[in-house]
């Protein structure tokens, strides 16, 4: 009996099974998705993740930004630059909607995002507890896809989700919403599985070779036809595919505001920048063209004007790898539904080698007139005080092209996109679809962080710079060797421009009395310097991208300083104006 | 316009999120689990809109993670006789 005893109890002791909490969980789900840094700010109900996090402190590395909107947007700009997945941690509540700009942004401009917020704990849900709010309604309209977890044995399959959704088809950004309770139980041992698939979601059109040969059809007999390169090109990886194309069939390409670095700008078949504050030249000749090819671009409204004025001549071919945005804004001639990588590859072979150098010619002869009438005046200024444009030309000249410059929203956006000659791609980091203010001191960070070997330089403006302003304790606290060019005209520039412009110079609300932003720098032990002087211009920019740390170069320009060539409000891309109309 | 989902919390919002972006009026809709796997659904909606409206949420509505298929059809007998379809079921 005692024997029989004994082998009962060595049966009921056997190996205990090791469980772990659905926190951890989490951290070896980022980990096996081949996450090493994310931005993140602590908080109640996230709690467990970030005690988690305190012993994966060798394996995964979090910057702790100084607001969630930081976070989500140096996640942009790591996902931008390296085209990896960012990542972006924040609590339940007001932790949450502060993501919800970054995820704006990020939606509209394709960015993959995952960001994960800790939620209540699950039987609170819906009670209105303290910093409980439903950030899955409230994030709905503003992610690719977003999913609340209750229970630990749901996580794994959530962030393997979460991950395939925001880097496939048209990317975007994704939340992962876990309640306390879920990061806190012991679930046992899992085994991590990437998602390869997702019964209901199609994330990758099949090619279709009619398509294909329909657009094949109208470039082979096109005299003037067009390229508008979109970011799309950037995202499918497809650079190269296009200068071939290109080359062979002789055809133009511009580039729209996320396009730029798609396809290098000291090719001799780039022909400009597309948009309201775009080149003469490219705007003008898109209602000049008798074949227009929007490749990996969605029309914007930003890049076509008033649609009734826009292209009326030309047969539209649109490639995108979204069916929503073909015929959502122009009615096309043909389509393509694939990426742009599979598109160029499939039309090439369909397409016959061709040359078209008097419409490229054309490009050029308007360049003359825009060189004339703006960008002759703008490198070499008359006045006393300094131009933007002389500004970012130095500053595009000294880097040759070649660094990852990240812009925030407004004149010196759109002045950094016409001057700043970018080479290579992915290295044009802006808010573009959203036109975030605040954007760029925290996307260069993330920049910095993804792609440590390249000189990075956020250029903003005076507004821009002090909605983000309080990131620069996180650049001093990680030491990010990040590059601050702020140009200042103490005014929100854009808007005063069109005031003056649209609204008989009534500045309302537009002018602003500024800190010494210098001495913020500095009290952030960030390297500081202010430039009012032509003659000081370039050694100050020289300084600033030769010093090792980070740097701030504050450069004061024009007041009234005015973006030109204009395409304005209500006008066709044909109605570009170069200089303040005469009334 | 008929719709076949995942039975998952937020598609109904998802969904009608996109028709009121579009501002497109829903005059009558049903949703429902599918009567042999209550991890399926669908919805089906009448709308009064323009046929390049449908054509542009339906594009939309497709784009959503969790949804299968769209298909949509002119006038009212559609949504009538797939509702009574459902009520029969139940």
């Amino acid at each position: 009996m005692d024997a029989l005893l004994t082998k009962t109890e060595e049966k009921v002791a056997a190996p205990t099974i090791k469980k772990i909490k659905g926190s951890e969980i989490l951290l070896r789900c980022l980990m096996a998705e081949g996450v090493d840094v994310m931005f993140g700010y602590p908080g109640g109900a996230i709690m467990p993740v970030y005690d988690a996090l305190y012993s994966y402190a060798d394996k995964l590395t979090h910057i702790l930004v100084r607001h969630e909107q930081g976070a989500v947007h140096a996640a942009q700009g790591y996902a931008r630059v390296s085209g990896k997945i960012g990542v972006a941690l924040a609590t339940s509540g007001p932790g949450a909607t502060n993501l919800v700009t970054g995820l704006a942004d990020a939606l509209i401009d394709s960015t993959p995002v995952v960001c994960i917020t800790g939620q209540v704990f699950a039987h609170l849900l819906g009670t209105d507890a303290f910093q409980e709010i439903d950030v899955i309604n409230t994030t709905l309209p503003v992610t690719k896809w977003n999913v609340q977890v209750t229970e630990a044995k749901d996580i794994a399959d959530a962030v393997a989700k979460a991950f395939y959704i925001a880097k496939t088809g048209r990317q975007g950004p994704v939340l992962i919403d876990i309640t306390k309770n879920a990061q806190n139980e012991l679930i046992e041992e899992f085994e991590y599985e990437k998602c390869e698939s997702i019964r209901t979601y199609k994330p990758k059109p099949t090619l279709q070779l009619s398509q294909v040969e329909a657009a094949a059809k109208l470039i082979n007999s096109a005299k003037r036809p067009y390229i508008l390169a979109g970011q799309g090109v950037l995202l499918s990886g497809a650079t190269k595919e296009l200068i071939e194309f290109s080359e062979k069939t002789g055809i133009p390409v511009a580039s729209t505001l996320l396009g730029l670095g798609a396809f290098p700008q000291d090719h001799p078949n780039y022909v400009g920048y597309l948009g309201m504050h775009g080149n003469y030249s490219s705007n003008v000749n898109t209602n000049e063209c008798d074949v227009l090819i929007g490749l990996g671009m969605r029309f914007d409204d930003r890049v076509t004007g008033n649609v009734s004025k826009y292209a009326k001549q030309a047969k539209i071919i649109h490639i995108d790898i979204d069916k929503a945005e073909i015929n959502k804004i122009i009615k096309t001639e043909a389509f393509i539904l694939a990426d742009a990588k599979d598109a160029l590859t499939a039309l090439a072979a369909k397409c016959e080698a061709n040359k078209h150098t008097e419409w490229i010619d054309s490009f050029h002869q308007l360049d003359k007139i825009e060189y004339e009438k703006v960008i002759q005046h703008e490198f070499s200024p008359t006045s006393k005080e300094l131009m933007m444009a002389e500004v970012i030309h130095r500053l595009s000249n000294k880097t040759n092209g070649e660094a990852i410059v990240v812009t925030d929203v407004g004149q010196h956006q759109m002045v950094t996109s016409r001057y700043y000659k970018f080479k290579n791609p992915r290295t044009n980091v802006t808010s573009g679809g959203a036109g975030t203010m605040g954007f760029a001191l925290p996307a260069a960070m993330g920049a910095k962080l993804a792609i440590p070997h390249k000189q990075v330089v956020a250029v903003i403006g005076d507004g821009g710079y002090q909605m983000t302003i309080q990131e620069l304790g996180t650049i001093m606290q990680y030491n990010i060797p990040v590059k601050i060019l702020v140009l200042n005209n103490n005014f929100l520039g854009m808007v005063r421009q069109w005031q003056q412009l649209f609204h008989e110079k009534r500045y309302s609300f537009t002018e602003m009395q500024n800190p010494n932003f210098v001495k913020i720098a500095e009290a952030y032990n960030i390297n500081a310097k202010k430039v009012e002087k032509r003659e000081e211009l370039d050694a100050a920019l020289q300084e600033m991208l030769d010093s090792k740390t980070s740097y701030f170069l504050e450069v004061v320009v024009g007041k009234e300083d005015n973006v030109f060539p204009m395409v304005p409000a209500g006008a066709g891309v044909g109605e570009v104006i170069l200089e303040i109309p005469k009334k | 316009m008929e719709l076949a989902a995942d039975n998952n919390f937020s598609v109904l919002n998802r969904i009608i999120n996109i028709l009121n972006r579009r501002r497109v009026r829903i005059k009558k809709l049903m949703a429902h689990e599918n009567e042999t796997d209550f991890r399926k659904g669908g919805v089906i909606f009448l709308l009064h809109t323009t046929e390049d409206m449908i054509e542009k949420v339906s594009n939309q509505l497709e784009k959503l993670i969790e949804v299968e298929n769209v298909r949509s059809r002119e006038g009212s007998d559609l949504y009538f006789e797939l509702s009574e379809r459902i009520v029969d079921v139940d």
